[in-house]
């Protein structure tokens, strides 16, 4: 019965916790075309580092509405983004220590419009304070891809 | 009772105001003056690329890695601190040198207790100097605790064998 209770209690917290931080697991209904490979080691016995990346739909006025979070627990992750229509990607790194009781969130943020028929390969490396995330795009026709250049979501209304 | 306090606030206030009685305002003023300061370093690098590439590579990667808001929170028992910052990172690249300038401005959490330029206090100035046609010295001025992912970070720019950004929660 108290093994019970603590279940239970257990289960309420983790549902309060996960309302409150305002997250939600993105609806990944479309084909996979994004690839994202995840390095991430702290460095230090006593801090550890978890990505995840954020998406979010932009619409014709530029507006971001936030769709789902991934965690990127895997070292592999296969995401479908929509084809042809602009979505703003957030990946964040999230480090915090065990005995500072410090933490703390570095984003990297970029506008990609996949195209149909292509692949996106991402890259999201993060080893002792250097974090490092590159998007490449290829076309399973063709042998070279190209790194997507990153655009925030100022450069919106430039068409790409 | 109140007086001896109120003494002492004052002659702390002195005290601690003469140990800094003035920030540098600009680069130039930061390369004379934080030299030979108490908790700065000046580091001194040869690097195997020319300075017109590494000031391209500044170019390139400051204003993507270092310009940027950044809250990180501290806790322990009894207290609980919030610091946001704002970094501006500024990059001249002249016939004599690629110099790339960190500036950073507490929006919330830190005082600032002199007269703070627009962008922020200087926290670290790395200049390139040309040796030749395919080297260059690198030197770095800046905090000698604290800031070592952003050290990292522009070594591996100045190099081109890291293109990463460095984490600024893991700064101060």
């Amino acid at each position: 019965m108290i093994r019970l209770l603590r279940v239970a209690v257990w289960l309420l917290g983790a549902a309060l916790l996960a309302g409150c931080s305002g997250l939600k697991t993105y609806p990944d209904t479309s084909p996979k075309n994004l690839f994202v490979k995840t390095e991430a080691s702290s460095g230090s016995a006593f801090a550890r580092v978890r990505v995840a990346v954020h998406i979010h739909q932009v619409d014709a006025n530029c507006r971001a509405e936030y769709l789902g979070t991934v965690q990127l627990n895997e070292s592999s992750v296969q995401i479908g983004i929509p084809v042809d229509r602009l979505s703003f990607l957030e990946f964040s790194f999230f480090s915090s220590s065990f005995l500072g009781g410090s933490s703390g969130t570095i984003h990297y943020t970029t506008l990609l419009r996949p195209r149909a028929g292509h692949t996106y390969d991402a890259s999201a490396r993060y080893a002792e304070g250097i974090y490092h995330v590159v998007i490449r795009e290829s076309d399973p026709r063709q042998r070279a891809g190209r790194e997507i250049e990153r655009r925030g979501l100022d450069e919106c209304g430039r068409r790409g | 009772m109140t007086m001896p306090f109120a003494r002492t606030l004052a002659a702390a206030t002195v005290l601690l105001s003469g140990c800094v009685t003035q920030h540098p305002q600009n680069a130039e003023e930061f390369r004379k003056v934080a030299p030979g300061a108490f908790m700065i370093k000046v580091e001194t690098h040869e690097i195997n690329r020319s300075m017109r590439e590494i000031g391209a590579t500044f170019r390139k990667r400051a204003p993507e890695c270092l310009n940027m808001r950044v809250t990180t929170t501290s806790q322990a028992p009894g207290s609980y601190q919030v610091i946001v910052s704002a970094y501006t990172p500024t990059v001249v690249v002249t016939d004599e040198r690629a110099e790339l300038h960190l500036q950073r401005h507490h929006e919330k959490g830190v005082l600032a207790v002199t007269k703070e330029p627009e962008g922020g206090y200087y926290l670290i100035v790395a200049d390139a100097y040309p040796v030749d046609a395919k080297r260059s010295r690198l030197q770095i001025i800046g905090p000698s605790k604290g800031y070592d992912v952003i050290y990292r970070a522009i070594m591996g720019w100045a190099t081109g064998k890291n293109l990463g950004c460095p984490d600024l929660t893991k700064t101060g």
